[in-house]
């Protein structure tokens, strides 16, 4: 079969405080990357990334990035991912830095890999709860989020998916 | 009686770990007075323009360089062998000039540019 492999890179924009992240957008994202990938790779960095990447979902609330690229070239774009240090937003400069949680072959494996590391997160935020209140919150959030409507689309699309799914771990 | 010698043969398949290249540089207005550390800065800069800081910071050593003939001879990693000659083919100008590098030989094997059939000349010895 001939088609066009692309690797999916889950990030993670971390902030030194949460209220600059409202105002991302993907558009953000891609223009800092690309100037990255420009000062980096030059050229040959610039015209791959014209070719093959495009943000595909930015959550603003948590600031989970998924980045998409062609298989060939994720790691020239991976290592760019780096050398970023400061995102701009319609003037406004926000540093930050990005960091990559997991590479997927396909956005289901990117999800499932998200949900688990949600729950870890939300494992680790436990101990720090100060209220009562608060534990009984975390505790309902860990209940709740599961994998069952994953699951469902797996099991209509048993057998005939023969995704190249490359799961590396970071 | 000795022994008949033992007949042996190495074969390297590309044993070296770096390749060689004779290069010249052809400025469009004559000769200007390039250093080799200028002549070293004006390729990084290609590279860089090309590929990039990272690019631009792989190593290649200028092992030789003639200052009346501008020519040189680079060494650099397999690796960077094609990087670096991609960068000196689209290099186009020195200093607001046009320029260009023309690559005369590429050797893994230093002893092989010694001699070069293309420059070779015959003396008038030869026409007896």
């Amino acid at each position: 079969m001939v088609r066009f492999k692309s690797r999916y890179l889950l990030c993670e924009v971390c902030v030194p405080d949460r209220s600059s992240l409202q105002l991302l957008e993907d558009r953000t994202i891609y223009n800092t990357l690309r100037a990255a990938v420009n000062r980096a790779h030059g050229d040959y960095g610039s015209a791959l990334f014209n070719i093959g990447v495009i943000v595909k979902y930015l959550n603003a609330h948590t600031g989970v990035v998924l980045i998409r690229s062609r298989k060939k070239h994720y790691r020239l774009i991976w290592s760019a991912l780096s050398f970023i240090t400061c995102l701009e937003n319609r003037g406004q400069k926000v540093q930050c830095f990005l960091n990559c949680l997991h590479v997927g072959g396909t956005i289901r494996t990117c999800q499932k890999f998200l949900v688990k590391y949600n729950r870890q997160q939300l494992h680790r935020m436990l101990p720090d709860c100060k209220t009562d209140a608060e534990k009984q919150e975390v505790r309902r959030a860990i209940l709740s989020c599961s994998l069952s409507n994953v699951r469902e689309e797996e099991a209509d699309e048993d057998g005939s998916d023969d995704d190249d799914d490359g799961d590396e771990e970071t | 009686m000795e022994e008949p010698s033992k007949f042996e043969r190495y074969v390297y398949k590309n044993d070296s770990v770096y390749h060689y290249m004779k290069i010249s540089l052809v400025l469009e207005n004559g000769n200007k007075y390039i250093t080799d550390a200028q002549f070293k800065q004006l390729i990084t800069c290609g590279l860089k323009d090309l590929y990039g800081e990272v690019g631009a910071s792989f190593p290649f050593d200028l092992l030789k360089f003639d200052q009346n003939e501008l020519t040189g001879i680079l060494r650099v990693y397999n690796s960077g062998l094609v990087k670096l000659w991609s960068a000196l083919t689209l290099l186009g100008s020195y200093q607001n000039e046009a320029c260009a590098f023309r690559v005369m030989q590429v050797s893994p094997f230093l002893l092989a540019l010694s001699g070069n059939s293309r420059e070779l000349q015959f003396g008038d010895q030869l026409t007896l």
